[in-house]
């Protein structure tokens, strides 16, 4: 071959290798070391040989997380803000290919500032531009639920980055990122947070990359080694003596699940409701729970609501048994719940629930009042019932809080009380004796649950039935194959 | 055993008691109210002489003695001759609390046979009269029977409509039912909430009227019912026009109204031009009103028409828009009917939340977030045919949330431009020489009839399948 063109081209790789530093590093944090191989190094924004643009803005490729294969992009911010072209557009197309075809997770880093303007070629969005078989936006809705995606983003994400950002089923960010229109104010990643948009805030980009691998591993290492934690058989300890003291339910996850596996999702948002992928006998699950220590006191708002329902989906699409995690004192009422429509989103966990594939297994933990409780297992007969269906000892269940039932029931009787002393007697010694009726023994003696039993024997319980369950099929399908659903992203 | 003639006249005293000629004072102060009766709405709405009552006098005081049911009605019957299970609940009758187990019987052989629900539901939840343990109300071991009365919705979602309507208080468990029906409509003054007065005063301590703590009204505006209607009456007929969408999805085509498209159009104007005269049914008109959603009919086909209203904020598509399309996308696929979306918004726009409740309600922004997804998601998996005519602009993403994003899954059947059309700061015509981003230029006056043939060749929809294709989104 001739001599010259060899070297154009060995110059050419040379220099882009050197450049886009910025990106590479992020890439090498992401994947396990010498596991990138790139797509399109030297595709430039123009067809010259001197073309100064590294990748076209965007560096691509396959590569390994955990020693699994995964797809990657980025944008480079260093080259012309990363902003979308036809050119890395129709790189991305390849590479949201390989991960529908083989089924691959696919992983973002979203900085940029939305499509190059000056572009030879149309930015998005054209409606009909066949670049392959996806284009961006239908690619990452068509991956959505099929393989974890996954963006992260560290600085402003405007226009078209923005919208990969909100696209995919796991969004971090480190502080200093902000969102944007191209003519909006930029919103920062920490407001995202808090109302649902975006996952997790973390401080450093690089704490951001550690945790989408955290994410990722929860996929592609299905099992692993497993040890219990060092609270777990002081587990019944965390539930205060005092019936009416809240608690921080994230106590009892981490000492039901294996040491250190908890990775809380959406921390800021509908705080009542927790969520978090963790490991039970090295399997993965996702526990979803009541939060009594929150301002809402473990009730479910819209936020809380929308947030479970999500979550029900993330798993049921990628195959993570259910562990639910019960101390709910209802649905939330007043003006404001209502006002945010809790009449219509209180629906969403109990229809995803309905429709899951994978078992749920309920612990209550504590109270179950009205019908708040069934968001967290389901009503339980027409197409799924929870596997197992456990309560602790402390249990007390009721269609509303106990005394709010005693004062309907005893309502004559209380309203023609001498004083305001003895009203309240007389609604609390009616409220006792339905407690009483509620308790652990007695709900086990009329079999209202498959078991009641010490806090500390739960774990066990668990690792038993999930050693049962067969491994989840990852298996890649031709076109058309099927995910079971997409996940919906609020 | 005892004897058939005592008992069959046992069986007669029964039935006449649960006739509303059997207490006429409460009737007289229900009609008086401008209310009906339970028996008065299933009779409005079930085809006179269709209607088979199940289980009218199913339950027996502590004394034995036969009662009419406390609670409710149930029924099956015809409107316009194809069946459908109508129920509902009896408020003058302990707070309309349901016989559930009658419900989840009805909600199976709805599921069985693959008809349509119309509920009523006013009152305040379930009896709460003995304390429950477990989980409450059900049982761990499963209710017995194929649904609970509460999982026989989610199970019907996306298989046959559900309807509900509440024209009165709806609380806990009842705003449950309501809140978990596809199409839930409501008359001013009624109210639907997951907890009601009293409860809210025992946790808040806030008094507050049913209508002023989850007011009709309220949810009207928030995106928490479908449809607000003035009467009872109007109700019933709104459900009818909505089965009458399903059950006979192509009828006898009517004109359009007659509409000058001349000059400048406002969004309603263009619709009117497109549709049959008359077949307009608005769903959520004033929750993100600068997105419009309704079922129509275009040459006796049912349709969804999809359109970004420009008088609103001039069309631009907030988060709710995006979730109002996602709501409507997932109902026209469920149910086969093909959309038609009418283009013309300046791009996407975030409404930041209120801080606290009674701040006034922030300006929108520039830009996007996760609920503006929901849009493409809900296109992405979308089965149904759908024709795009782009009146005007598309500014950023928000043409491909009326649309889908596809290259791939759920490409519009034809998209259309008119020749005014801009494409971010392209017009229409060099976007469609440089880049076939429409398949074909028109002008207004030929829009309707290229829909008609375009709907003409997809035909009637077949909804011969196993199962559904998937749950709608409640919101």
């Amino acid at each position: 071959m001739q001599e010259e063109l060899l070297n154009q081209i060995t110059q050419a790789r040379a220099t882009a290798g050197g450049r886009s530093t910025n990106a590479r590093q992020r890439i090498g944090r992401l994947l396990d070391p010498g596991s990138f191989e790139e797509y399109g190094p030297l595709a430039g924004r123009t067809t010259k040989t001197d073309d100064p643009i590294n990748a076209d803005g965007m560096l691509g490729g396959v590569g390994r997380v955990a020693d699994a294969p995964v797809v990657v992009a980025c944008y480079d911010t260093d080259q012309i803000e990363g902003r979308q072209s036809d050119r890395n557009l129709r790189k991305m197309s390849k590479l949201l290919y390989l991960a529908h075809e083989h089924r691959w997770p696919f992983i973002c880093f979203a900085d940029g500032k939305g499509a190059r303007l000056d572009d030879p070629l149309p930015p998005p969005p054209i409606a009909v531009s066949a670049r392959g078989r996806f284009d961006l936006l239908d690619g990452l809705a068509e991956l959505n639920g099929w393989v974890p995606t996954i963006s992260i983003v560290s600085g402003a994400c405007c226009e078209g980055h923005s919208a990969i950002a909100m696209m995919t089923d796991f969004t971090v960010a480190a502080e200093s990122a902000s969102f944007a229109a191209h003519d909006g104010p930029p919103i920062p990643a920490s407001d995202f947070a808090t109302q649902g948009d975006i996952d997790l805030v973390l401080k450093t980009d690089a704490e951001a990359i550690d945790a989408a691998r955290q994410y990722l591993s929860f996929y592609l290492t299905p099992e692993t080694d497993f040890a219990p934690s060092d609270s777990a058989s002081a587990i019944a300890d965390v539930i205060p003596d005092n019936r009416r003291r809240p608690y921080d339910m994230g106590k009892v996850m981490n000492a039901l699940v294996d040491a250190d596996s908890a990775f809380e999702l959406a921390p800021r948002w509908g705080r009542s409701m927790l969520t978090a992928l963790a490991r039970i006998g090295g399997k993965t699950v996702g526990v979803y729970a009541n939060q009594p220590k929150s301002p809402l006191a473990g009730a479910i708002d819209a936020d809380a609501a929308d947030k479970a329902a999500r979550f029900i989906e993330l798993c049921d699409a990628y195959d993570y048994p259910i562990v639910s995690l019960i101390d709910n004192p209802g649905y939330m009422v007043g003006p404001k719940a209502e006002s945010e429509g809790i009449a219509r989103h209180h629906a969403r966990p109990l229809t995803a629930l309905h429709h899951r594939s994978v078992p749920l297994y309920s612990i209550q933990i504590r109270k179950a009042y009205g019908l708040g409780p069934y968001a967290m297992s389901g009503w339980g007969s027409a197409r799924r019932m929870p596997d197992l269906r456990l309560a602790w000892p402390s249990v007390e269940s009721g269609g509303m809080s106990l005394e709010g039932a005693a004062y309907l029931v005893k309502r004559k009787e209380i309203q023609a009380a001498d004083s305001p002393e003895e009203a309240l007697r007389i609604r609390d010694e009616y409220a006792e004796t339905m407690r009483d009726a509620s308790s652990g023994l007695r709900a086990a003696r009329s079999y209202q649950f498959d078991d009641v039993l010490m806090p500390a024997d739960t774990r066990p319980r668990l690792i038993n039935l999930l050693k049962a369950l067969p491994p989840p099929n990852r298996k890649p399908h031709r076109f058309g194959g099927l995910k079971r659903h997409a996940i919906d992203l609020r | 055993m005892s004897d058939l003639q005592d008992s069959t006249e046992q069986l007669r005293e029964a039935r006449d008691r649960i006739t509303d000629a059997a207490r006429p004072d409460i009737v007289s102060r229900i009609t008086d109210s401008g209310k009906m009766t339970a028996r008065q709405r299933i009779n409005a709405l079930l085809d006179p002489g269709s209607e088979v009552e199940f289980g009218s006098i199913a339950a027996a005081t502590e004394e034995g003695a036969w009662v009419p049911e406390p609670g409710g009605v149930d029924f099956v019957g015809t409107i316009n001759g194809q069946a459908v299970i109508a129920s509902s609940t009896d408020y003058t009758d302990h707070g309309g609390g349901y016989g559930a187990g009658r419900l989840g019987r009805l909600f199976a052989t709805a599921y069985e046979r693959r008809w349509p629900v119309v509920l009523f539901v006013d009152g305040g939840g379930s009896r709460a009269r003995h304390p429950r343990t477990g989980m409450g109300h059900i049982e761990t071991s499963g209710p017995i029977g194929r649904f609970s009365f509460l999982d026989g919705l989610p199970e019907l979602n996306g298989w046959v409509p559900t309807i509900a309507i509440v024209s009165g208080p709806a609380f806990a468990g009842h705003a449950s039912l309501a809140g978990m029906s596809d199409l839930l409509i409501s008359t001013p003054g009624s109210s639907i909430g997951m907890g009601g007065p009293p409860m809210v005063e025992a946790a808040l301590g806030h008094r507050l009227t049913p209508n002023e703590l989850a007011g009709a009204e309220m949810h009207d505006l928030g995106g928490g019912l479908d449809l607000l209607v003035t009467s009872e009456s109007e109700a019933i007929d709104t459900a009818k026009r909505y089965l009458h969408f399903y059950h006979q999805p192509s009828i006898m085509s009517q004109a359009p109204a007659r509409v000058d498209l001349s000059g400048t159009s406002g969004t309603t104007e263009i619709i009117a031009s497109l549709v049959d005269e008359g077949s307009q049914l608005e769903l959520r008109p004033n929750f993100a009103p600068n997105l419009i959603t309704l079922l129509a009919r275009i040459n006796g086909h049912s349709v969804g028409v999809l359109a970004n209203n420009r008088a609103v904020e001039d069309g631009a598509i907030t988060q709710h828009a995006a979730t109002k399309i996602n709501r409507f996308v997932e109902l026209c696929n469920a149910y086969d009917y093909p959309i038609l979306s009418i283009i013309d918004t300046p791009g996407c726009t975030i409404q930041p939340r209120r801080k606290k409740q009674q701040d006034p309600e922030p300006g929108s922004i520039p830009g996007l977030n996760r609920w503006h997804t929901r849009a493409l998601l809900a296109h992405q998996q979308r089965t149904v045919p759908l024709i795009a005519i782009q009146t005007g602009s598309s500014g950023g993403l928000a043409g491909k949330l009326m649309t889908g994003a596809s290259t791939s899954r759920g490409v519009p059947l034809m998209k259309l431009g008119w020749p005014n059309v801009e494409m971010g700061r392209r017009d229409g015509f060099s976007v469609i020489v440089d880049h076939n981003a429409f398949d074909d230029i028109i002008t207004p006056e030929e829009s309707r009839e290229r829909v008609v043939r375009l709907l003409n060749l997809v035909g009637k929809p077949t909804r011969q399948r196993d199962q559904k294709k998937h749950w709608i989104d409640l919101w």
